[in-house]
């Protein structure tokens, strides 16, 4: 076992508030968990060097740092910096059915009921959920009553100094018919290491529209997971735009509890210097009539590493399903690389799967014909990949959103390209 | 006048196999030449060759533009010289926007003539009148580039470029394929609109049909990589009726340059 | 072979049983369940081996006890005590090793003669040279002398070992090594018979080569091992066959194949896999866990096609390392589970050298509640300048207590490669069944037409010569299935 984590278990023990009895568990198993090597099939290809060297530590809460605005999006802030809840530069004036409280806040009885939600979507076998589970401090509880629609989109920004290391979570509850749009991000000022963990309970008919963004680069280690529990007839579209860090990884679970539930997952990656960006998405279909599509696309520069991991199982009695996975990437260096596995595990035969998974070079046909009308190759390679990235992003619901990440991506690739 | 295009003497070959063996032509500028001739004789190769794709390469031969050395240029700066190819099979760039891909060519080439870039405001009119020029729905604007468009609707995107671009020669490969009259009319009239003394023409087609509505000044019909035949707009209408099983019979030797 | 043919072989294998599985009497000498340094020399001893024979087999056991059995396969077996096990058996008649068909026990050549394979040289298909591996020994090699005049060896490995110890030595483990897994170790330290070839360069092997191996006795594994050898410019179609017993009892057989093409050669290679898989509810069966890989050096070809329909559980993953530039690897894969059988099969394509091809089919057909996975994996390393890779994994559900998955890995550091994978599931739907039975099939012709149709793309690359033996593996029956 690493030091890393006997330091972590060590100051997980150290928590002994309403959450213990959860904490108890996710020490029991971290206990019994080897630290991953490259046998170890869920970090085959990540290694975890970065994290036992990391040398982020808890750091107190400061005010200097706020969440970047993004412009024609009025959000509800919740804002966490450097693992703790910052009540100040949160929300207060919450619209009529949603309710945000942290955990120790509650009552004897609510507490002994949240603490039943806790972990109980996210599943146990994430290493770093695990951590998560014994150190996130400032747990928070998001409500949306029973058939309330939530106009603004509402944001849960975890904010770290540099050389900080935080652990946030959070439980968002749709009721029934609720409808919600939650943007999830984390910015940090450099050298640390957060572990950011969301479980979404979606009740029946219920609608939720996610973005995760996970923009950080250079020497922050990223680790997080999103995590959705559908029920009948509920509705799911998720947004995540990666850049590669030291270490960044992403692990989101959807999970088919109810029929006729519907999940949209786009994805894409932008990758370059020696960063390493690592996707593990998995969909479990556990009952019938449920629908998937995933969109994963990433691209790869210089030396830097894509791992995508896409897992579809569909149970037994997940009869009549519909899920289909496609990942494309293009590989833009000889240094760089890109591991993807797409998996089927299927034991129910009345279903549509399919998954597919390219690796290429940009379309030359393309590359071509832009040229034959005058531009250059270097401004068409850009125009190429920030078109195969674009087709996502133009799936985003919340078009201020995209026209907000849009030029990001934009200098992302000026910036891939300057090399 | 002084030629627009001169091709000597041009061999070119695709994947080792020669293709072009030994093609002739000049054309002055404000001449429309019509490119006819049978299946697998060269027409589409001749586009790209000149164009200057990837894996097509000239064995020998030259080609100038306005007097320059066209073989000696990359493919863009071909186009930015003025040479247009209008392709028969316009491919799909989903995610990349029409409008950011016209306006992105246009402000290339201007750059290269060393023209002042235009506005976007100013673009964005030029570009919706256009459309509007070829029959195109504004929204086609804001789509990924021929992304789902149908066969007439990729033809016609083709045919704004142009507009856009304002070529000196303009080779139209085939772009009566796959049309149906209506929409070969479009096509022709956008072409006939932008007839000018100081713009030529090379249209490649198989059928003498679009030859009705865009009017040669002069006829070739290629053959097995080379001209075997020219003349004006009646050698069409020849063609139609003979077909070009003549070509097979008559050693091509004897038809050269004719 | 026709589609026709084809149908008509499913259809004549849905009424009937694992025809294979009939016991031969024949009176054996078998070593004592039990593995140790001692059983490994006695081996040896029996092959009378030479030292850096017994030494290699020795230094193989000493690293497997050191290796771990891999857990990483979607398949569940009880744990193996291989020390309940017999490494060693040989019809007795054998041991006088005998010098023609006439001297070999009759009850031997019976066997083979039902299973469908005459070694009497006459009687055989024509074109088509066998070796006839019974339990640990290799009983006869047809059509020898006519190889010979070719050039062409084709003896059992036992035998290469005394006649070609060179090319043994040179060649033996250079594909898979020694400690390349578990069970390959295993192989290593335990093998007993086994095909030999080696094609001299610029020669096209003027028959179809076969082996047909034959588990006979009880408690026994099977370890053998083959090795082909093509040399420059060369070219050979082989093809193996496997029967075993129906025992309630699991038997193990853990085999090796190595394939070296060298530059310009040419290596085809087809199985049609037919172990005895067991009862409906999972009794008995073979474990069939192998390793076989194939190097191409530059310019060269390797094509396996498998038709794997036996076993209780299968564990192998026929692969090419494209070490040469231009040299082209091939997978077309039919794998068939029903009742309780577990198959985890699939390739890795390793490429190494610039513009190197694979290609990749796989058609996976579970029924009952048994299970089929495809693990593949491709990797462009960074000298695989122009690499392509097409990968087509399809899954056929039949019933709703069966299993089928994917797990493809797809590795580039090569910036010019292109790797496209696709995999798809489906099953025999209602409307495909209507329309048959509507034009007059009873639904189980029609599922075997179904299933047949699914297979065609690997059906068609089978040599021509072993359409009767494909044929016959191909006794899917699916009896029961239909609901």
């Amino acid at each position: 076992m690493s030091e890393w984590l006997e330091s972590a278990i060590a100051r997980g023990q150290d928590n002994q508030d309403w959450l213990a009895p959860k904490r108890a568990q996710a020490l029991d198993a971290l206990a019994n968990t080897q630290w991953p090597t490259r046998k170890t099939e869920a970090w085959r290809y990540t290694p975890l060097k970065a994290v036992e060297r990391s040398s982020a530590k808890a750091l107190d809460s400061v005010s200097d740092l706020t969440p970047v605005a993004i412009p024609n999006v009025s959000a509800i802030e919740l804002v966490f910096v450097n693992g703790q809840f910052d009540a100040l530069q949160s929300t207060k004036a919450l619209p009529t059915g949603l309710t945000v409280q942290l955990g120790q806040d509650l009552s004897a009885d609510q507490q002994a009921e949240a603490l039943r939600s806790f972990s109980n979507i996210k599943p146990e076998r994430h290493l770093f959920g695990l951590v998560n589970d014994a150190l996130a401090k400032d747990v928070l509880l998001v409500t949306v009553a029973e058939g309330i629609e939530i106009a603004e989109p509402l944001r849960i920004s975890s904010l770290l100094s540099a050389g900080a290391e935080s652990h946030t979570r959070v439980l968002v509850r749709l009721e029934k018919g609720a409808q919600l749009a939650v943007i999830e991000d984390v910015q940090s000022q450099g050298d640390s290491l957060s572990t950011a963990f969301v479980e979404y309970d979606v009740a029946a008919e219920a609608s939720l529209e996610h973005y995760r963004f996970a923009l950080q680069t250079g020497s922050n280690l990223t680790i997080g997971g999103s995590h959705f529990q559908l029920s009948d007839k509920s509705k799911m579209h998720s947004t995540i735009v990666g850049f590669g860090s030291e270490l960044s990884r992403l692990d989101t679970d959807i999970i088919h509890a109810g029929e006729f539930a519907d999940a949209k997952l786009n994805a894409m990656y932008l990758l370059d210097g020696k960063e390493l960006f690592d996707l593990h998405a998995t969909v479990e279909h556990a009952m019938p009539n449920g629908t998937t599509e995933e969109n994963v696309r990433g691209i790869v520069a210089d030396r830097a590493r894509a791992v995508f991991n896409g897992r579809i199982h569909i149970h037994r009695d997940a009869q009549k399903t519909l899920a289909e996975l496609n990942n494309r990437n293009l590989l833009m260096s000889n240094k760089a690389e890109i591991n993807t596995k797409p998996e089927l595990e299927i034991y129910a035969d009345d279903v549509r799967c399919a998954h597919g998974a390219t690796i290429a070079e940009i379309d030359k046909q393309a590359l071509y014909y832009l040229e034959t009308r005058g531009i250059s190759k270097s401004k068409a390679q850009v125009m190429l990949n920030f078109g195969f990235i674009n087709e996502l992003i133009d799936l985003m619901p919340n078009e201020a959103l995209a026209e907000w990440v849009r030029p990001i991506i934009r200098e992302r690739f000026a910036q891939m390209e300057v090399k | 006048m002084s030629n627009l295009l001169t091709i000597k003497d041009l061999h070119a070959s695709v994947e080792e196999k020669n293709i072009i063996k030994g093609l002739n032509l000049e054309v002055k500028p404000g001449e429309v030449h019509a490119i006819m001739g049978p299946n697998g004789a060269g027409k589409s190769t001749m586009g790209y060759v000149l164009s200057g794709r990837d894996g097509y390469s000239v064995e020998s031969g030259s080609v100038t533009l306005d007097g320059e050395d066209l073989l000696d240029m990359e493919t863009e700066e071909r186009a930015r010289a003025g040479l247009f190819l209008a392709f028969q099979y316009p491919v799909e760039i989903p995610g990349v926007s029409n409008l950011e891909f016209l306006k992105a060519a246009v402000d290339a080439q201007r750059e290269a003539r060393g023209e002042e870039a235009v506005t976007s405001a100013e673009f964005l009119k030029e570009a919706k009148a256009a459309c509007k020029q070829v029959n195109l729905p504004v929204s086609f604007l804001k789509r990924g580039v021929n992304e789902g468009f149908s066969g007439g609707e990729k033809k016609r995107n083709e045919l704004m470029q142009m507009l856009l671009l304002k070529p000196k020669l303009c080779i139209l490969d085939e772009t009566d394929s796959g049309l149906d009259i209506d929409a070969l009319q479009v096509v022709a009239e956008g072409v006939n609109s932008q007839r000018s003394a100081d713009r030529s023409f090379i249209v490649v087609t198989h059928y003498q049909r679009l030859l009705d509505y865009i009017k040669p000044d002069f006829v070739h019909v290629l053959s097995d990589g080379k001209i075997v035949k020219s003349g004006d707009a009646s050698l069409a209408h020849e063609l139609e009726a003979q077909g070009y099983a003549w070509l097979q019979t008559e050693p091509a030797e004897d038809e050269l340059e004719g | 072979m026709s589609e026709f043919y084809m149908t008509e072989q499913i259809d004549k294998a849905l009424a009937r049983e694992y025809e294979a599985g009939f016991v031969s009497d024949v009176e054996s000498e078998t070593f004592m369940p039990g593995l140790d340094e001692d059983v490994i020399r006695r081996i040896s001893e029996m092959k009378g081996e030479p030292e850096w024979m017994l030494e290699w087999r020795l230094s193989a056991f000493r690293d497997w006890l050191k290796m771990d059995e891999p857990d990483w396969a979607l398949v569940d077996y009880p744990k193996i005590d291989f020390q309940a096990i017999s490494y060693y058996s040989a019809p007795k008649s054998m041991k006088d090793k005998p010098k023609s068909l006439d001297e070999v026990d009759p009850e031997l050549l019976r066997t083979y003669e039902k299973l469908g394979i005459p070694l009497i040289e006459q009687q055989m298909l024509a074109g088509v040279a066998v070796d006839a591996v019974f339990d640990s020994v290799s009983v006869v090699t047809t059509f020898r002398e006519k190889l010979e005049e070719a050039g062409v060896i084709f003896c059992p490995i036992s035998e290469a070992v005394h006649k070609h110890p060179d090319l043994v030595k040179k060649y033996l483990g250079s594909v898979v090594p020694k400690k390349d897994n578990y069970y390959a170790a295993l192989n290593c330290a335990v093998f007993t018979d086994g095909s030999f070839v080696y094609i001299p360069k610029g020669t096209r092997c003027p028959m179809e080569l076969s082996t047909y191996f034959r588990i006979n006795e009880q408690n026994t594994g099977q370890f053998e091992r083959t090795l082909i050898i093509a040399d420059e410019g060369s070219h050979v179609s082989y093809l193996e066959g496997c029967t075993a017993p129906q025992r309630d009892e699991n038997q193990l057989h853990a085999a090796v194949v190595e394939l070296v093409a060298l530059d310009d050669a040419e290596i085809k290679y087809s199985t049609v896999q037919n172990w005895y898989p067991g009862d409906e509810e999972g009794k008995g069966g073979i474990y069939n866990f192998v390793t076989k890989r194939g190097v191409c050096h530059t310019n060269a070809k390797i094509s396996w096609t498998q038709v794997e329909t036996g076993s209780a559980v299968t564990w192998k993953y026929p692969s090419c390392v494209l070490k040469g530039d231009n040299s082209i690897g091939e997978f077309y894969s039919v794998a068939l589970t029903r009742g309780r059988q577990q198959a985890d099969t699939g390739t890795k394509m390793i490429h190494l050298g610039k513009n190197t091809k694979s290609t990749i089919i796989s058609k996976g057909i579970s029924a009952g509640k048994s299970n089929n996975s495809y693990r593949g994996l491709v990797r462009m390393n960074p000298g695989a300048e122009g690499a392509r890779n097409f990968t087509q994994c399809d899954s056929l559900l039949i019933g709703d207590q069966c299993g089928a998955h994917t797990f493809p890995y797809v590795e580039s550091r090569n910036p010019s490669a292109i790797v496209e994978h696709e995999a798809t599931t489906s099953k025999v739907s209602d409307e495909q069944m209507f329309l048959c039975q509507q034009r007059g099939l009873d639904p189980e012709k029609a599922v075997s037409m179904i299933v047949n149709g699914f297979c065609k793309e690997v059906f068609k690359e089978l040599p021509m010569e072993f359409a009767v033996e494909a044929g016959k593996l191909l006794e899917i029956s699916l009896e029961g299935s239909v609901g």
